[in-house]
């Protein structure tokens, strides 16, 4: 077994304890032994188990006395060109300085004249030599110090910067983030110039050791809720972080819903949006997605080129957004209930037509609706994990099979197979992929009581789902503000969206400090001196030129 | 009493959602023929009087709900006996409103289904609600009130477009005289559905804006007694006044004669959404002030847990008190407005009132 | 608390699944009535004919429409009462009677002459599943099994075919009017009005009417046609209003949408069209000396639509007789329909209403014997103001030239 894990089962109260909490069984040495570097090189190599990717490399570096060195580091996530060229070479070339170097101050020579890299430290113990070696980093050993040199080299292969697949918009910027969490950061940080955004780092999962960096804006985002994220991520104690998600549950205020607390997105100018208004970026190495707290409902509805656009068109596709939610959702129980208990609803002519539909089916027709909901389900997921050579094939065996066959067949009505398309095409309108997800559970629950109860059903189901999505907090901010409770000066970016002259605060119940975001009087005025001119016209037209 | 707090404007929904609760779905003041819209206006009025009474309660004691209140005025054991007939008030109210409800959905669309069944989902869903305390109810209040709102309007549209309206039914304009609007007004409309409001005075301790309460509370009331008169009126010169004193559903009726482009007919479902979403208002808000007075009466830590047994006890209620719809609306009519109305929501508020004001006096 | 959820849970997936639910009804068990026929026979009992839609063969398209059967069906059913005639049809019919989607009530004319309709229209007052808003017709000189039987042409469910034929005539000829039921029953029971219901007539023959090659040829033989409004006092029906004294009578309640007066002209009978477009009647009551007076004013407006003799349109003069001429035939049409209604006691228009409306007290002490005296009794001041506005494409006829030139 990996030594990292039969070390978890002697827990002892060390007081021993360096950052990440971590246990430390009494018999490990701080320090490591002086002045044998082969001792130090096999210690080494036992903990890794002779891993064959790690690179030990010992050199000389003074003329006169044999002092040896090592430089050891695990090839592949580290910068290989910056080690040859800057720590190597410059070791192994470096002649002048080579006369003053002795045992006692190699290391301090080493990093304060000879290294050329940027990031250097002292490392004295074990457990964070270790620690830097797997992070990417260099170790440089000199035979008789108990000290190492730990350089910052990290590298080697990531995915170039490429548009976002989930999230994709018309207009806007087309860079997305990657796995590697210092490019995540630096293009947040292009986007923001500002010496007020803040970087918080820590290290989280046993095992995994996995980066996860918090960012905000100082002087906007709410203090209380950048300690309530800091102490939520600090209490996590898990062996393995592989993905944000994880964290997004671990940290998250309640799980028994399915309507996601944390949003989650892939484009920088999201979150560099949301920084803005006084939100909180959670940043997890080794994925694109980044995770922001507080959330609240209506921010599932909104798209990044929402605030490109221009006003009207913004406002009505994020009301067709809303209404496209709730067709998702009720579209074929309210088809259920219709047909099953509520006959008289529907137009006569509409109704002898779907009656004529139905008499050549076998099933009533919540069975019907089951079935044909079921098999989406089971396309929606086969179009996911097939091949894209054959994904197209899919689409058409899905729409021949599913479409034209059943019904001629006599297993559905044609009827039943519109409400099933339209529902599936509002639950791919919707912005967010979480949302899409908890809509697509929550179909079957009011399929279920629509089948039951008919509209009765429906009804009493949707005041539970308002309850419940009433009852949800985030962070503390009620989810679904800015309608419950509700704040008018919150809510000209909501449902509607303002021009950008008329959003002249920032959200309150997200930051409570600094909440002026424009200055007085961003309505554009033309000057007036074209077509007809008014008599009394405002002194600062005639400054605009 | 919980550490929640709602806003003025939160109390503002809570009262007008609750108001419109069953009085979308019974007749008002049907013996005042084509007046009844006048009788509402002055029952509103009325009701405007007894919300300042309870207000002015509940400036004398600002923390204290009013079970605690009643035993600071007039003693222990009194008070203590007095704030539990209230709860049992509020919860007989409760239970005749889920039985109007249940009447109601079982006559119009469920006819085959048992009452039970009908009243046990409304009672789950608002069990499930009054749990998890006021604030999220004041909440999807204010959600439901704009959904509420929407379709009332567009109801209101399609009405006036369908060319049903006909204004010369409400004439000829009291017809009976001003006297017997009185009458009428102070046997039935006062109570209900204004006279009501007693309940909030369970609820003004929560409100937060304790100056803005009065103004939302007074507001409320006024927008309520105008929609219902509104809807009073639309009634009557869409259905006449005979129809209107026969149907023990009067709107509905009134929604179901809406032929409107050939394809906008047998609407009634609209109309069971709104009444749905109102009805559960009202009887939630009876339902967590008695869970919420039985708590502080009996020194209970955890409200949470009665719910579920005030719930049943409201449905079993809901079923036994009558045997048959005549019976309910009967009792509904002639007994309840004097025996019970009357004293509970006028008389004795006024006199704590009183009482208050001069013990008031004493301690300055 | 989890296990709680996931019981109920199941219980409602298995109640939805098994036929447990109480008020389901699956659309396949359900079958819709789109028109009933009430007659009574010989032994006193009512008898309902029921027109059931087959849907299959009416909605056309991927399912191989129809064509070839009929798009409805009729049943018959006797019963003491109209909902043990409906309960009784279940011996006969394979599925559910809905009556959701009925829009026709038809009832014999015997019956409502002998019997009255005051009793039958309980049953569809009180039942949520009944509309109210249903029309309701009187099937003249024919038994209602017969109008309930036939197939039409055009409009696949013959209900459709009368409903939007009252509602197209009450539109563009004004003879007659759509009622319905809830308006039926409103003026049965006001003590100021009494209902007019229109009838319908069968015209051909009978037997043809229920047989499919009715409606494969092109002039159809069988068809249902509206005649005359049917008067009722006391519930009974009295007397049949025909012709122009029916339009008096939807001239006076205000129902004329589209209308042709002909009038006379230089000698000539109806030599002159006018069409009226937009017509406003106010009726209103005053008392004068204990004794009611209405007044009745008619507002009208309208073009000319033909003319048979050479007229010259161009000259405003002209027109100004037209429309005089005119007045004095709204005139005589609402007279005529009111000493008509005064000679079977029956007040139809809603005069009482209308005194009720302005003198409460002073209707106090005339409602008991509205019809049988004060009504027949009462004399009505109308005033009628035509105005012509326009005269089509043309102004002079195109014979003008010819005639004056001979």
């Amino acid at each position: 077994m990996p030594s990292f894990f039969k070390q978890r089962k002697k827990k002892t109260n060390s007081e021993d304890h360096k950052e990440s909490g971590r246990d430390q069984p009494n018999n490990r040495s701080l320090e490591f032994i002086h002045d044998s570097i082969s001792i130090n090189l096999d210690m080494i190599k036992q903990k890794t188990g002779n891993s064959s990717d790690i690179v030990i490399r010992t050199l000389n570096i003074s003329l006169h006395s044999e002092i040896k060195t090592a430089v050891v580091y695990v090839e592949g996530i580290v910068d290989s060109i910056s080690i040859n060229d800057f720590l190597i070479e410059s070791m192994m070339k470096n002649h002048a300085l080579q006369e003053k170097l002795t045992r006692e101050n190699a290391l301090e020579v080493i990093s304060n004249n000879i290294v050329a890299l940027g990031s250097i430290k002292l490392v004295s113990n074990w457990e964070q030599l270790l620690l830097s070696l797997m992070a990417g980093e260099t170790l440089i050993l000199v035979d008789g110090t108990n000290e190492a040199l730990s350089v910052g080299t990290q590298g080697g292969e990531t995915r170039s910067i490429e548009e976002p697949s989930t999230q994709v918009a018309v207009r806007g910027s087309r860079s997305g983030f990657t796995e590697s969490i210092r490019t995540n950061t630096a293009l947040v940080r292009r986007i923001i110039k500002n010496p007020d955004l803040w970087l918080e780092s820590m290290k989280i999962g046993k095992a995994t050791q996995t980066d996860v960096v918090i960012m905000y804006i100082n002087g906007i985002a709410n203090e209380k809720i950048v300690e309530e994220v800091r102490q939520r991520l600090k209490r996590i104690n898990i062996d393995g972080i592989l993905e944000s998600g994880y964290i997004e549950q671990l940290i998250e205020d309640q799980t028994m819903t399915t309507f996601p607390t944390l949003y989650h997105t892939e484009r920088p100018d999201m979150v560099a949006g949301n920084l803005l208004e006084g939100r909180i970026a959670i940043f997890v190495d080794g994925t694109p997605f980044v995770l922001i707290a507080p959330t609240i409902f209506i921010q599932f509805f909104q798209a990044a080129e929402d605030y490109y656009a221009r006003f009207d068109i913004a406002t009505a596709l994020r009301l067709l957004r809303v209404i496209i939610f709730f067709i998702s959702i009720i579209g074929p129980s309210a088809y259920i209930a219709a047909t099953t208990f509520h006959q008289e609803m529907l137009p006569t002519q509409l109704l002898i037509a779907i009656s004529a539909q139905r008499e050549a089916v076998p099933f009533p027709a919540f069975v019907e609706a089951m079935i044909m909901e079921v098999t989406f389900e089971i396309l929606r997921e086969a179009g996911i994990r097939m091949p894209r050579a054959i994904g197209s094939a899919v689409s058409i065996v899905g729409a021949l099979v599913i479409g034209q066959a059943a019904v001629q067949a006599g297993i559905v009505s044609p009827a039943m197979v519109i409400v099933v398309a339209i529902t599936a095409i509002a639950s791919f309108a919707t912005p967010s992929f979480a949302i899409a997800i908890s809509a697509r559970l929550i179909r079957f629950l009011f399929m279920i009581t629509a089948a039951t109860f008919g509209f009765y059903g429906i009804i009493l189901a949707f005041i539970m789902l308002t309850v419940h999505l009433c009852d949800l907090r985030s962070f503390g901010v009620p989810y679904m503000s800015p309608f419950a409770p509700f704040s008018p000066k919150n809510a000209g970016d909501t449902v509607v969206r303002l021009p950008w002259w008329a959003l002249k605060q920032r959200p309150p119940f997200i930051s409570n400090e600094n909440n002026i975001r424009q200055g007085k009087d961003q309505k554009p005025h033309p000057p007036t001196n074209r077509g007809m001119v008014n008599s009394h016209t405002r002194k600062s037209d005639q400054n605009e030129s | 009493m919980e550490k929640a707090k709602i806003s003025a404007y939160q109390l503002f929904v809570l009262i007008l959602l609750f108001e419109h609760g069953t009085t979308l779905l019974l007749p008002l003041a049907v013996e005042a023929k084509q007046d009844a819209w006048l009788s509402v206006l002055l029952g509103m009025v009325g009701g405007f009087v007894l919300f300042w009474i309870y207000y002015g309660l509940y400036q004398y004691y600002p923390d204290n709900l009013p079970t605690e209140y009643v035993q600071k005025i007039i003693g222990k054991v009194l008070g203590r006996l007095l704030g539990f007939f209230f709860l049992l008030y509020f919860m007989y109210i409760a239970s005749r409103d889920l039985r109007d409800f249940g009447e109601m959905l079982v006559t119009v669309a469920y006819p085959d289904t048992p009452l039970f069944i009908v009243s046990a989902l409304l009672m789950l869903v608002m069990v499930y609600t009054v749990r998890k305390g006021i604030e999220v109810l004041a909440r999807t209040g204010e959600l439901f009130f704009i959904i509420v709102y929407l379709l009332a309007i567009t109801g209101f549209i399609l009405i006036v477009a369908s060319g049903l309206l006909n204004l010369t039914n409400l004439k000829p304009v009291l017809e009976e005289g001003i006297l017997s609007i009185m009458k009428i007004t102070f046997t039935q409309t006062l109570y209900f559905p204004f006279g009501e409001v007693v309940v909030f005075a369970m609820i003004l301790p929560y409100v937060n804006q304790s100056k803005k309460a009065k103004v939302a509370g007074l507001f409320a009331i006024g927008l309520s007694g105008i929609n219902i008169a509104i809807i009073t009126v639309l009634n009557i010169s869409v259905l006449g006044v005979d129809l209107v004193s026969r149907s023990p559903f009067p709107f509905l009726s009134t929604i179901q004669t809406i032929r409107l482009a050939e394809f906008l007919e047998r609407l009634d479902v609209y109309f069971m959404l709104t009444s749905i979403i109102c009805g559960f208002f009202k009887i939630s808000v009876y339902c967590y002030v008695a869970v919420i007075g039985i708590a502080d009466l009996f020194n209970i830590k955890e409200p949470s847990r009665l719910v579920y047994p005030i719930g049943i006890v409201i449905l079993f209620l809901s079923i036994t008190i009558a045997s048959n719809v005549s019976e309910h609306i009967k009792e509904g009519l002639q007994i309840i407005p004097f025996f019970v109305h009357l004293p509970l929501q006028v008389v004795i508020p006024l006199l704590l009132l009183i009482i208050a004001f001069f013990k008031n006096r004493k301690s300055r | 608390m989890n296990r709680k959820w996931m019981f109920l849970f199941l219980m409602l997936t298995g109640l939805a699944l098994t036929s447990g639910c109480w008020s389901k009804k699956e659309l396949t068990d359900i079958a819709f009535v789109s028109a009933l026929g009430i007659d009574k026979n010989e032994e006193g009992k009512y008898v309902g004919t029921i027109q059931l839609i087959n849907p299959g063969n009416v909605a056309g398209g991927l399912q191989g429409g129809g064509g070839e059967a009929p798009s409805i069906t009729t049943y018959s059913s006797t019963g003491d009462n109209i909902v043990e005639m409906s309960r009784r049809a279940s011996t006969k019919i394979s599925r559910r009677l809905y009556y959701s989607h009925t829009n026709l009530l038809v009832i014999n004319e015997e019956l409502a002459k002998e019997e009255g309709i005051i009793n039958i229209l309980d049953a569809f007052d009180r039942d949520p599943e009944f509309r109210t808003t249903a029309t309701i017709i009187i099937a003249h000189d024919s038994k209602a099994a017969d109008i309930v039987n036939t197939l039409t042409g055009v409009d696949k469910i013959p209900a459709n075919k009368v409903i939007k034929t009252l509602k197209i005539t009450e539109q563009r000829w004004g003879e007659h009017m759509e009622v319905s039921i809830q308006e039926g029953i409103k003026n049965l029971i006001s003590p100021g009005k009494e209902p007019v219901i229109t009838g319908f007539r069968m015209t051909g023959n009978t037997e043809q009417g229920k047989k499919l090659e009715n409606i494969q040829q092109s002039a159809v033989e069988e068809n249902i046609q509206a005649d005359g409004l049917a008067v009722f006092k006391d519930g009974k029906l009295v007397d049949w209003f025909q012709g122009e004294t029916a339009r008096g009578v939807t001239w006076i309640l205000d129902k004329i949408k589209v209308t042709d007066i002909n009038i006379s002209w230089e000698g000539e009978q109806e030599a002159v069209a006018y069409e009226v477009l937009r017509q406003k009647t106010k009726v209103s009551a005053n008392m004068k000396n204990g004794q009611p007076k209405i007044s009745i004013h008619v507002d009208a407006e309208g073009d000319i639509g033909e003319v048979m003799v050479p007229v010259d349109l161009t000259d405003p003069s002209v027109l100004l007789n037209i429309e005089k001429t005119v007045e004095k035939k709204i005139q005589k049409e609402i007279n005529d329909a009111i000493q008509r209604a005064q000679k079977n006691q029956t007040d139809i228009f809603g005069f009482g209403e209308a005194v009720h409306r302005s003198d409460p007290k002073a209707w106090k002490k005339l409602k008991q014997d509205w019809n049988n005296v004060h009504f027949p009794q009462l004399k009505a001041d109308v005033t009628v103001e035509a105005f012509v506005r326009r005269t089509g494409l043309r102004n002079k006829p195109y014979f003008f030239r010819m005639e004056s030139n001979q």
